[in-house]
C-alpha cells in the first residue's frame, strides 16, 4: 500500500502536466458527442449550458435524441460514403506503398549524391495545393472516362501521397545500417530478397506511418473528392458529409458531429494502436 | 413542348390499339430490312413506353442541395421520377453545397464533360460563352403563361448578344427578419434605414444587435447591394455602364457608406466582417440577433427547432426604405444553363419547360423559398401565391404573405438597373462590395476614396469583359 502511495506520489506530476492536454484534446470528441444528440431546442438556445443536455437531469438521455444520428444513416447515404472513404483509402494506400517504398530505398541507397536532392524536389511536389491542380486534372479525369467514379480518386489521390511517402520512407531507409543488407547480401540474397527479408520488415515502423498517414491523407481531401465525384452514391465522407449536411445557410449540427465523429474515432484507434511505431516511423530518420 | 400532364391527361395518353399495330407494323419492317442490326433497326421507331416520345437517353442535372431537405426529397424521388417516366428519360439529380457552384462548374467547363443541366443560384454570366442560348424556350413558356418577371429577365439575358444564356427558374425574396418584442421593446422601427441607424444603438444596448454582415459572402453581397440601390448608388445604368462615381449615384454610394460604418460603430461588433452565409442564420437562432436580411431560412429553422418562443415572436418584413427607393436583391436567383457539351439538350429543354409549367408544387413543397421566375406559372399569379402563403399555420399566422409583397414590389436582379452581366458577375464574385464597406466601416478608408477605387476596379471588370464581347 504505501509502495502504492508512493508510486501514485511519483507520477502524480506527469498526470497533472498530461491532464490538462488530455482534456484538451479530448475536448472536441466530447463536445460532438454530446451535440450529435442534442434536440434542436435545446442546441440553439444560448441560455442553455451547452456540455451537457439541458433541461440538465440525472436521466440525462431523457433530454437527447437519437433522431439525428438516425437522419444521417436513414436519409443520406452516409454507410456509402464510409465504404467509399475506406475503398479509396486502401487501394491508395496500397498503390502508395507499391512505388514509394522502392522509390524511397532507391533515393537513399541508390542515388549517390543527388538523391537527396532528387527526395527534397518529389517532397516539393506534394506542397502543390489541389486548389491548383483540380482544373488542369479535370480533363484528364473525363478523357479517361473516370467522372463520377470512385477509380478517378484512385487515380489522383496518389499523386500526393506518393511523393510525401517516398521521402518519408527515404529518410527511415537510411537510418538501417547498410552493413546489414550488405550482410545478407554476402549470405546469398539478391537485393530484392535483401530488401523483403531484411530491410522491409526492420522498416515497419515507417511503412505503417506511410499506411496512417496516406490514408488521413484520402479521408481529409476535400476538392478531387468534391469535383470528380457528383452522385449522392459515390460520394467520399469529406465531400458528402458538407454537401448534404449544409443545405444553403442551414447547418444539420448534430447530423454533422455524429458524421464527423465516426470515422474520427476509427482513425483515433488506429493511430493509438499503432502509436509507438508511428512515433518511431516519424522520427527514424531524425537522426541521420 | 408539353407541361408534366395531369392525371386524366396521363390516361389519355395510354397507348392505344391503333398506336400498337402501327408500331407492330413498323417494327416488323425494321426487323425484315434490317434484322442483322436489330439495335438500329429498334431506334428506328423506339421501344417506346409512352406515347408521344420525342425524348430518350438520360438526362444528368446538378443543382444545390435545398435548404429545406423535403424539397430536395420531393423533386428527387417524385417529381423527377414522374418526369422521367413520362418522357421516357432517365434522369440523374446530384445535389451539391452552393457555395461549390462555381468550382465545380469550372471543373465541369475545363473537363468538357458534366450534367446536361446545371443550376446555378446567382446568374452564371461569367459562363456565357459555355452555355446554350435558350431563347427558344424562354419564348415558349412566355407563350404559354405570360410574360417572365423583370427580375428572372435581367438576370438571364444578355442585351449585347441579344441571348438568354440562362433559364430563369426560381427566386427567393429577401425579407428583413426581426425579433418583434425585441425591437418593440427598444421602440425601433424598421421603415427606412434611418430608422434602422437610429436603432441600432439601442438594440446593441439590449444586448441584441442587429446582424447586417461586411464578409466575402453571399448575405452580405445580397444585402450591401440592395443598400445602394435603396440611397440611389447604383454600380451601373440601364445600358451597363460603370456609373458608380458620377453624380447621383456617387452621393448615394458615400450615403449607404457612411451608414453602414455608423450602424457598425453603434450598433454591431467585429465579427460581421468574418461572418459566412450561416452566421447571421446561427446568430439569430441563438438569440443574439435583433434583425437581419436572409431568405426565410432563418424562420423556417427555428420553426423547426420547436423554439416556440423564437420562431413566434420572428416576424418578417420588407426591406427598409432609403431616401431613393425601397428595393432589395432577390436572395437566390435560381438559374439554369444547358452546357454547350451538354449530350442530352433536347430533354433539358423540355424539362425546363415543363418545370415552369407546373410550379405550384415546386413553390409549395420548398415552404415559399422558391418563387418561379414567371409569375404565371402558378395560376392566379401572386393572389394565389398570396393565398397559399396566408394558409401557414406558423405564428403570427400570414406572416409570410410579405413574400409576396416583396417579390412583387421590391424585389430586383444583382446589377440593377442594368442587366446581371459579367462584371456584376465578377464584382459579385470577388466580394468587391462588401470590401468596400468594410474598409470603410474599419475606418481604412474613407466612404469617397473607397467609391472611387471600386469604381477604378470596376472600370478595369468591364473593360475585360467587353473585350470578350459579352457587355
Amino acid at each position: 500500500m504505501g509502495g502504492r502511495a508512493r508510486a501514485a506520489r511519483r507520477s502524480l506530476p506527469t498526470y497533472l502536466v498530461l491532464g490538462p492536454f488530455a482534456i484538451l484534446l479530448a475536448f472536441p470528441f466530447y463536445w460532438m458527442l454530446v451535440t450529435m444528440f442534442k434536440e434542436d431546442l435545446d442546441l440553439y438556445n444560448a441560455e442553455n449550458v451547452p456540455y451537457v443536455y439541458n433541461p440538465v437531469q440525472w436521466k440525462f438521455w431523457e433530454s437527447a435524441t437519437t433522431k439525428h444520428v438516425e437522419f444521417l444513416f436513414t436519409d443520406t447515404r452516409y454507410t456509402d460514403w464510409l465504404v467509399n472513404t475506406a475503398l479509396v483509402g486502401a487501394v491508395v494506400v496500397a498503390i502508395t506503398l507499391v512505388i514509394s517504398l522502392p522509390a524511397g530505398y532507391a533515393l537513399a541507397r541508390l542515388s549517390g549524391s543527388w538523391g537527396q536532392t532528387a527526395g527534397i524536389g518529389i517532397f516539393l511536389v506534394y506542397l502543390i495545393p489541389p486548389t491548383l491542380l483540380f482544373l488542369p486534372l479535370s480533363p484528364l479525369v473525363a478523357r479517361l472516362g473516370l467522372q463520377n467514379s470512385l477509380l478517378s480518386l484512385i487515380l489522383v489521390y496518389p499523386s500526393f501521397t506518393i511523393p510525401f511517402s517516398t521521402w518519408l520512407l527515404m529518410g527511415f531507409f537510411k537510418t538501417i545500417p547498410q552493413e546489414l543488407e550488405d550482410a545478407a547480401l554476402v549470405d546469398g540474397c539478391s537485393r530484392i530478397k535483401a530488401l523483403l527479408r531484411i530491410v522491409f520488415p526492420i522498416s515497419l515502423p515507417g511503412i505503417l506511418t506511410v499506411v496512417i498517414f496516406a490514408f488521413s491523407l484520402c479521408v481529409n481531401e476535400f476538392i478531387y473528392a468534391f469535383t470528380f465525384i457528383s452522385s449522392s452514391e459515390s460520394r467520399t465522407i469529406s465531400s458528402g458529409v458538407p454537401s448534404e449536411l449544409i443545405r444553403g445557410d442551414v447547418f444539420f449540427w448534430q447530423s454533422l458531429m455524429a458524421a464527423t465523429l465516426i470515422p474520427s474515432i476509427v482513425l483515433a484507434l488506429l493511430y493509438n494502436a499503432f502509436l509507438d511505431r508511428f512515433i518511431k516511423g516519424f522520427t527514424g530518420g531524425a537522426f541521420r | 413542348m408539353a407541361h408534366v400532364p395531369d392525371e386524366r391527361e396521363a390516361k389519355s395518353s395510354a397507348l392505344t390499339r391503333e398506336d400498337l399495330l402501327k408500331r407492330a407494323g413498323a417494327a416488323a419492317f425494321a426487323v425484315s430490312m434490317f434484322g442483322a442490326l436489330p439495335d438500329k433497326a429498334l431506334g428506328l421507331y423506339g421501344p417506346l413506353k409512352y406515347q408521344h416520345k420525342q425524348l430518350s437517353g438520360e438526362l444528368k442535372i446538378l443543382q444545390w442541395a435545398h435548404f429545406v431537405p423535403s424539397y430536395d426529397q420531393w423533386l428527387d424521388n417524385t417529381y423527377l421520377k414522374q418526369w422521367g417516366e413520362k418522357n421516357d428519360v432517365d434522369v440523374k439529380i446530384d445535389h451539391i453545397l452552393n457555395t461549390l457552384l462555381f468550382s465545380t462548374a469550372s471543373s465541369e467547363v475545363a473537363a468538357q464533360s458534366g450534367h446536361d443541366l446545371y443550376q446555378f443560384i446567382s446568374p452564371p454570366s461569367s459562363f456565357q460563352k459555355q452555355v446554350l442560348p435558350l431563347n427558344d424556350i424562354v419564348q415558349e413558356v412566355s407563350k404559354k403563361i405570360g410574360p417572365m418577371t423583370k427580375v428572372g429577365r435581367r438576370s438571364t439575358y444578355n442585351p449585347r448578344t441579344k441571348k438568354f444564356f440562362g433559364f430563369p427558374d426560381n427566386y427567393a425574396p429577401d425579407p428583413v427578419q426581426y425579433r418583434r418584442s425585441i425591437l418593440a421593446e427598444a421602440g425601433v422601427s424598421l421603415n427606412t434605414w434611418e430608422d434602422v441607424r437610429k436603432g441600432a444603438p439601442k438594440l446593441k444596448a439590449a444586448g441584441h444587435p442587429v446582424g447586417l454582415g461586411m464578409s466575402n459572402e453571399l448575405d452580405s453581397n445580397m444585402f450591401l447591394m440592395s443598400l445602394l440601390y435603396c440611397y440611389g448608388g447604383f454600380i451601373q445604368n440601364e445600358a451597363n455602364k460603370i456609373v458608380f462615381n458620377t453624380g447621383s449615384n456617387r452621393k448615394g454610394a458615400i450615403e449607404a457608406l457612411e451608414l453602414m460604418r455608423e450602424i457598425f460603430r453603434n450598433g454591431m461588433s467585429d465579427e460581421v466582417f468574418a461572418w459566412t452565409p450561416a452566421s447571421n442564420n446561427q446568430a439569430f437562432l441563438a438569440g443574439r440577433l435583433s434583425m437581419s436580411l436572409n431568405a426565410i431560412s432563418i424562420a423556417r429553422t427555428a420553426e423547426k427547432s420547436g423554439n416556440t418562443a423564437l420562431s413566434d415572436d420572428t416576424w418578417l418584413a420588407s426591406i427598409p426604405r432609403g431616401p431613393v427607393m425601397r428595393l432589395g436583391n432577390e436572395h437566390v436567383m435560381g438559374v439554369y444553363v444547358i452546357w454547350k457539351f451538354a449530350k442530352n439538350k433536347e430533354a433539358a429543354k423540355q424539362f425546363l419547360v415543363d418545370q415552369q409549367l407546373a410550379y405550384r408544387q415546386h413553390f409549395l413543397q420548398s415552404e415559399y423559398y422558391n418563387f418561379p421566375a414567371w409569375t404565371g406559372a402558378i395560376k392566379g399569379g401572386f393572389k394565389t401565391m398570396r393565398a397559399l402563403t396566408k394558409q401557414d399555420t406558423h405564428k403570427p399566422r400570414g406572416k409570410y404573405t410579405i413574400l409576396t409583397t416583396i417579390a412583387e414590389k421590391y424585389t430586383t436582379n444583382v446589377g440593377h438597373p442594368g442587366n446581371s452581366n459579367a462584371v456584376i458577375d465578377e464584382i459579385f464574385n470577388r466580394y468587391l462590395i462588401p470590401q468596400m464597406f468594410a474598409e470603410v466601416a474599419q475606418g481604412k478608408s474613407s466612404p469617397a476614396n473607397a467609391v472611387r477605387d471600386f469604381t477604378r476596379e470596376a472600370q478595369s471588370i468591364y473593360r475585360k469583359w467587353q473585350a470578350q464581347g459579352l457587355v
